[in-house]
């Protein structure tokens, strides 16, 4: 088979294609958002000091497993739809729709989160009052909404560009820092120093760090050759890796964990720490750059998401509304409007660390699902696929053990308080995964009916009716492909 | 399986319907790319031009470099170039693959959308 039904489809040189420098700085640019920092501040709260470094690289040896696993499935079904399609050819599409929805909710979460740390960010460098951080946050999401309602993106070069920008000056002011103290590094190996599942909970921690790197997959369709996604997956965990190690291993031998654990803003600490206001302001550029990859990409994605879920009847029609730019407004307008609620509510609460939590599970979950398909779909589909992880099958049940337990971890994690547990994380989960499964058997079979009633009474089908003669099996003409094995 | 006739007569009818269509035409002005589509059951292959938002001709076989590549079975274009189905969801599915930008798709089911909003 050569095309439709999952087939791989045939290799043609496009005019415009990614080539992996690029699908790396997407990969890349999609996982290092401004909560990273944060993320990194969870990381210390259970591996203190030089630690964090060690969890890290642990992470990052359990993320190289997801690459596999991304890879192979990648390889086999390479669309924008993603997880939805596999989720989709291995468990169903019910099943598929709840959990896309839930994981939906972690692009409008890291939104909202890189929305406040960002104004959080300026407004400290301004010196201005802590109330004008909303200013900046809605000032923020209401240039990234009107970019995206004119149709504007960021061109490939420039997010590219962005990319290597914020992770080689995050990695050499971490460096510069490093140089400019000396030292020894501070608890080196203490992995469980904060209890028997602190190692455990900064790995999961760490895992974050890596969240969302996958998504390059998304962009399979533009990739030059399937290799080209499957080296993103590989090589943009070990760069996260790189920076991240030296960050954290900055942080923790500049600044005590006690000023970094009440701050929205502990890059700017470092940056001020190692060099002064060069420094701060060196990171606060650092910190806006990642905003446009996250608003650039988050929008992007979520509000096709959403417009793809109105065009097959599970969202409400309107969501698929499109304006004379060809941007579906309505769906961009209410991820902006959305996004403003929860940066509102991190504001009101100052529970950030919750959204890391909460990001850092749901990740961790998706790696257990992915693993998990690749189980079903090794059985169900034999096909040859352009990228085949080794002793995959053993691999994936493994990984659906690990990011469980990762799971779990994080979800019953109190990251303002290592020794203590709490139930927020996994509550947050479970309400918004009880609402998008309740909307899926509830409101999504009316949504399919009105469309189909909708369908049925706006006219006729339109295709002439084929003649009898025409209605036999034509002979395919010489030279043509085989039929399809379906 | 359909013959190159019934596509023909199919991407006649679409060409005059995304042609004619103002809104579209406006929505897709600055739109102009070179598509190429090919039946995974037949083996047919065709292409279709569209400059500015027009559809300027859609000849048999593949001609020039193309910005997307649709594959899918042959009824599968019939039905989608006559409006009888919904693309996006043969697309959710994996019945339908595409190579090319995301953008580029989102065009592209664009064009039906706003002829055949109810489809």
């Amino acid at each position: 088979m050569s095309g439709g039904d999952g087939a791989h489809p045939v290799a043609l040189a496009l005019r415009r294609s990614i080539g992996t420098a690029t699908a790396t700085a997407t990969s890349a640019g999609l996982a290092f958002a401004a909560i990273d920092y944060l993320g990194v501040v969870s990381v210390l709260a259970y591996a203190p000091g030089a630690t964090a470094a060690l969890a890290i690289f642990i992470g990052g040896g359990i993320v190289l497993l997801v690459s596999g696993i991304f890879s192979e499935l990648n390889g086999l079904y390479p669309s924008a739809a993603g997880i939805r399609l596999y989720l989709g050819r291995a468990v169903g599409n019910r099943t598929a729709l709840a959990v896309t929805f839930t994981y939906m909710t972690t692009v409008v979460l890291v939104i909202a989160a890189d929305a406040f740390l960002i104004g959080a960010a300026v407004r400290h460098v301004l010196g201005e009052p802590a109330a004008l951080a909303y200013l900046w946050i809605a000032v923020l999401l209401g240039l990234a909404m009107g970019a995206n309602l004119r149709g504007v993106r960021l061109a490939g070069w420039v997010q590219t560009v962005v990319t290597y920008t914020v992770l080689a000056g995050t990695a050499i002011l971490s460096v510069v820092a490093l140089f400019h103290v000396g030292g020894a590094f501070r608890h080196p190996f203490d992995l469980f120093g904060k209890g028997s599942f602190s190692g455990i909970q900064a790995v999961a921690f760490a895992l974050f760090l890596y969240a969302a790197f996958e998504w390059v997959t998304t962009t399979a369709e533009e990739a030059r050759t399937p290799p080209v996604i499957t080296r993103a997956l590989f090589i943009a965990p070990v760069l996260i890796w790189i920076v991240a190690s030296l960050f954290a291993l900055a942080l923790a031998h500049l600044e005590p964990f006690s000023s970094l654990h009440g701050s929205a803003y502990p890059q700017l600490l470092l940056g001020r720490a190692a060099l002064g206001t060069v420094g701060e302001l060196w990171m606060l550029a650092l910190t806006v750059l990642t905003a446009l990859n996250t608003f650039n990409g988050g929008f992007l994605v979520a509000s096709r998401f959403i417009y793809a879920a109105a065009r097959e009847n599970n969202l409400p029609r309107q969501f698929a509304w499109l304006n004379l730019q060809a941007v579906p407004w309505v769906a961009v307008t209410s991820l902006a409007v959305v996004s403003a609620v929860v940066a509102a509510v991190v504001f009101a609460t100052g529970q950030w660390l919750l959204l890391v939590a909460v990001g850092a599970a749901i990740e961790a979950g998706i790696y257990a699902i992915g693993s998990l398909c690749l189980v079903v779909l090794r059985r169900r589909d034999a096909r040859e696929r352009p990228f085949r992880l080794i002793a995959g099958r053993p691999l994936a049940m493994i990984g659906i053990v690990l990011f469980s337990v990762l799971f779990v971890a994080t979800g019953f994690s109190d990251p303002k308080n290592a020794h203590h547990f709490s139930v927020a994380p996994i509550s947050v989960i479970a309400i918004l995964g009880a609402l998008s499964t309740a909307y899926v058997l509830l409101v999504v079979p009316k949504l399919q009916a009105a469309a189909a009633a909708r369908t049925a009474a706006a006219r006729p089908r339109r295709r002439p009716a084929r003649p009898p003669a025409a209605t036999q099996e034509p002979v395919p003409a010489p030279g043509s492909a085989p039929p399809a094995d379906d | 399986m359909a013959n190159w006739d019934e596509l023909a007569e199919a991407l006649a009818d679409y060409t005059v319907s995304c042609n004619e269509n103002e809104r579209l035409r406006k929505m897709q002005r600055d739109w102009s790319r070179t598509l190429h589509f090919i039946c995974s059951d037949t083996g047919t292959t065709f292409s279709l031009m569209v400059e500015r938002g027009e559809i300027l001709a859609s000849p048999e076989g593949h001609v020039g470099t193309p910005d997307i590549v649709v594959t899918t079975h042959s009824e599968t274009f019939c039905d989608m170039f006559w409006g009888d189905l919904n693309p996006v969801q043969k697309y959710l599915r994996g019945e339908i693959t595409v190579k090319g930008s995301q953008e580029d798709v989102m065009r592209l089911d664009a064009i039906s959308y706003v002829i055949w909003p109810d489809s």
